[in-house]
């Protein structure tokens, strides 16, 4: 018999599954059809239910009345069933920004794979340039192969991709809990029922007072202070969201607010790791395709001097004098000099990270007085492999990365006695 | 005749001193209050003091965004301006106290008056406190927005937002106290619509290259950032 490339529309309430797949990112129909085609090719007996509240795939589109339901049971042992299933959350609100639904989803899937019992879960929320059918299996095959918790993508790396993450996220997990792990955040992830478990059970007691957690920025943290395995996958380059410059101070509360809670939560775990180890991957590293030449720095680099000019008072409260001395002299550089030293970067985000713990100023207004710093970031970082002709960023992100190892004494020191500890 | 102007002598200087006798319960009953309040009020002082220093409500004030308050403080420390304020209070206190003890009815009706603006005081104080922090808290949203869309008048607009709310609260105070209202009122106005009509006047001055190019009639899309309005397509960088 020949099998229906899509997801099956069971009647009765599904009472269990192996697995739950929602695929957030914006696939066609035809591809989103592929890859349940190929979610149900996969070996038998396997039960995999897909979230799709969006109904992206309705049964009268693809003409599933036709279906034999007894054929359907006798070839679900050979071969996986999948099941359309809804999400037992309500959804984000329409004005929600992506990470904000981004988490409500994730939140969704873990109390879906709960209640079904599922070993375990996959989120597809980017598209890959070179995606797949058999991308979601690709993450997910490691947590049925016994081999690990928490499946994470290793994306080909342009050099202006995932900047924020290269920059800060990644650079600062690797330092915090010594595992190497490039993209902590996935957002494409697949995590095994015992890290889903101990999610819940976390958000559940998750403190008002200390915050919100969001899942994709609690994931590897909690993977890796409960000792979870992690492993990577090494996938092609992935496609971004274009760039909206005026939300670009939100971006950094959305994102950097839930990594510095997730920080203050960990602070003992993060506190005992002294030096990062690599996490295994699985598959060969893929090569990502041409850069864009061009990257206009002037504009960032006198954002940053603006931001030297008029925050200052702001800066004051969060970062040491002999820090706020080398910004006003790198302010006075010109452009083609402008350069953030790596050490004095690492220590800017650990002073921010501090300060969010004390509620030094407003978190909101923390964050958003951060941007100009990430711009000029962006500016030097952009010049540096301008200046060395490197033709991958790997290089100068692993100096970045040790140099946020380097400086994790300083955060300790601030962290345990910021009163005293005040270069 | 000798004899009425004895006998009403006489009289006058019983009267007087019969009244002055029967001031002097009061006035000792004043002394011995601002004695009490005076030791009162120490001691309260004291005890404020210490809390509050202990509590490091100088450094937190300066975190709230209220550092401003120390420059209006005795010896820069708003710990101290709190304590001398309870201090006066307690000892203000006392001595309306004091002055009630004098059984007439015009210190009755001074008291009783005092007593009935203290509500007054406390919600424009109230008012002005709340205003102050409402107006930091905006001036710096303000500032930190205005410098992430690379407004070069950050810092002009956000002085301006800051004293507009003061101006606003501070007239809502005296209206509390009922000080000159129609002048109040007046003088708000003006001030409040000055303020507004110099902001407008210098941001519109400032961007008046933009606003043009912005009506143009195949103008790019109108935004408060010149670069957003630049193809989005070809920026090369992506954050997350």
């Amino acid at each position: 018999m020949e099998t229906d490339p899509v997801p099956q529309q069971v009647q009765d309430p599904i009472d269990s599954a192996d697995l739950v797949v929602s695929i957030l990112a914006d696939f066609d129909a035809d591809l989103l059809a592929k890859t349940y085609g190929a979610l149900r090719d996969l070996p038998g007996p396997l039960r995999i239910a897909v979230v799709d509240n969006d109904q992206r795939l309705s049964p009268a589109s693809f003409n599933l009345e036709s279906t034999n339901k007894s054929a359907l049971a006798e070839d679900a042992q050979k071969t996986a069933a999948v099941f359309h299933v809804s999400s037992p959350l309500t959804r984000a609100e329409d004005n929600a920004t992506r990470a904000v639904r981004l988490s409500e989803a994730c939140q969704s899937v873990f109390a879906l794979a709960e209640k079904l019992n599922a070993r375990g879960c996959c989120v597809i929320a980017s598209k890959l340039e070179s995606v797949t059918p058999g991308s979601v299996w690709q993450l997910a095959q490691p947590l049925f192969d016994g081999e690990a918790d928490l499946v994470l993508p290793h994306y080909a790396r342009r050099k202006f991709d995932g900047l924020l993450n290269n920059s800060i996220i990644a650079p600062l997990m690797r330092a915090l809990y010594g595992k190497r792990v490039n993209n902590p955040m996935g957002p494409d992830f697949a995590a095994s029922q015992r890290l889903i478990q101990t999610m819940l059970v976390m958000k559940a007691g998750a403190n008002a007072a200390v915050g919100r957690r969001h899942p994709l920025a609690a994931l590897t943290p909690t993977a890796l202070c409960e000792n979870l395995r992690i492993k990577e996958v090494h996938c092609g380059a992935r496609t971004y969201p274009p760039i909206d410059w005026t939300s670009m101070s939100s971006l950094l509360v959305d994102v950097l607010s839930p990594v510095f809670l997730d920080m203050e939560r960990n602070a003992p775990c993060w506190q005992r790791s002294r030096i990062s180890s690599a996490v295994p991957a699985i598959g060969e590293p893929r090569v990502a395709g041409a850069d864009p030449a061009i990257v206009d720095t002037d504009r960032m680099v006198e954002s940053f001097q603006l931001g030297n000019r008029e925050l200052q008072e702001i800066w004051g409260l969060v970062l040491p004098p002999s820090i706020l001395f080398e910004l006003r002299k790198l302010a006075r550089l010109p452009v083609e000099q402008f350069r953030i030293p790596d050490d004095l970067w690492v220590k800017i985000v650990y002073d921010f990270a501090l300060a969010h713990r004390l509620r030094t100023i407003s978190r909101d207004h923390l964050l958003k007085s951060m941007t100009p710093l990430y711009l000029g970031w962006v500016a030097s970082y952009a010049q540096d492999l301008k200046a060395s002709g490197a033709a991958t960023p790997n290089g100068r992100l692993e100096r970045l990365s040790l140099a946020y190892e380097v400086g994790k004494s300083y955060l300790v020191s601030r962290w345990r006695w910021p009163d005293r500890f005040n270069p | 005749m000798w004899q009425q102007v004895k006998q009403a002598l006489s009289d006058s200087t019983a009267h007087f001193v019969t009244r002055f006798a029967g001031l002097l319960p009061g006035l000792a009953a004043l002394i011995l209050a601002l004695l009490v309040s005076f030791i009162f009020a120490w001691i309260l002082a004291t005890v404020v003091r210490r809390l509050l220093t202990s509590l490091h409500f100088d450094e937190r004030l300066g975190r709230w965004g209220l550092a401003s308050l120390a420059e209006w403080s005795p010896l820069n420390s708003p710990t101290l301006l709190v304590a001398r304020s309870i201090a006066a209070l307690v000892i203000v206190s006392g001595f309306l106290i004091g002055i009630a003890a004098f059984d007439f009815a015009w210190t009755y009706l001074f008291v009783q008056s005092i007593f009935a603006y203290i509500p007054n005081v406390i919600a424009a104080f109230l008012v002005l406190l709340v205003g102050n922090v409402i107006a930091r808290f905006l001036a710096r949203s303000v500032l930190i927005g205005a410098v992430n869309l690379n407004l070069q008048y950050a810092r002009f607009l956000s002085i301006g937002v800051k004293w507009l709310v003061i101006v606003f609260s501070f007239a809502m105070a005296l209206e509390h106290l009922r000080i000159a209202p129609g002048v109040v009122q007046l003088a708000f106005g003006i001030l409040f619509g000055g303020i507004v009509f110099s902001m407008a006047l210098a941001v519109g001055l400032g961007s008046k290259e933009f606003v043009s190019k912005s009506l143009e009639p195949d103008a790019k899309k109108v935004s408060g950032d010149p670069r957003v309005a630049e193809p989005v397509a070809e920026d090369p960088l992506r954050h997350l």
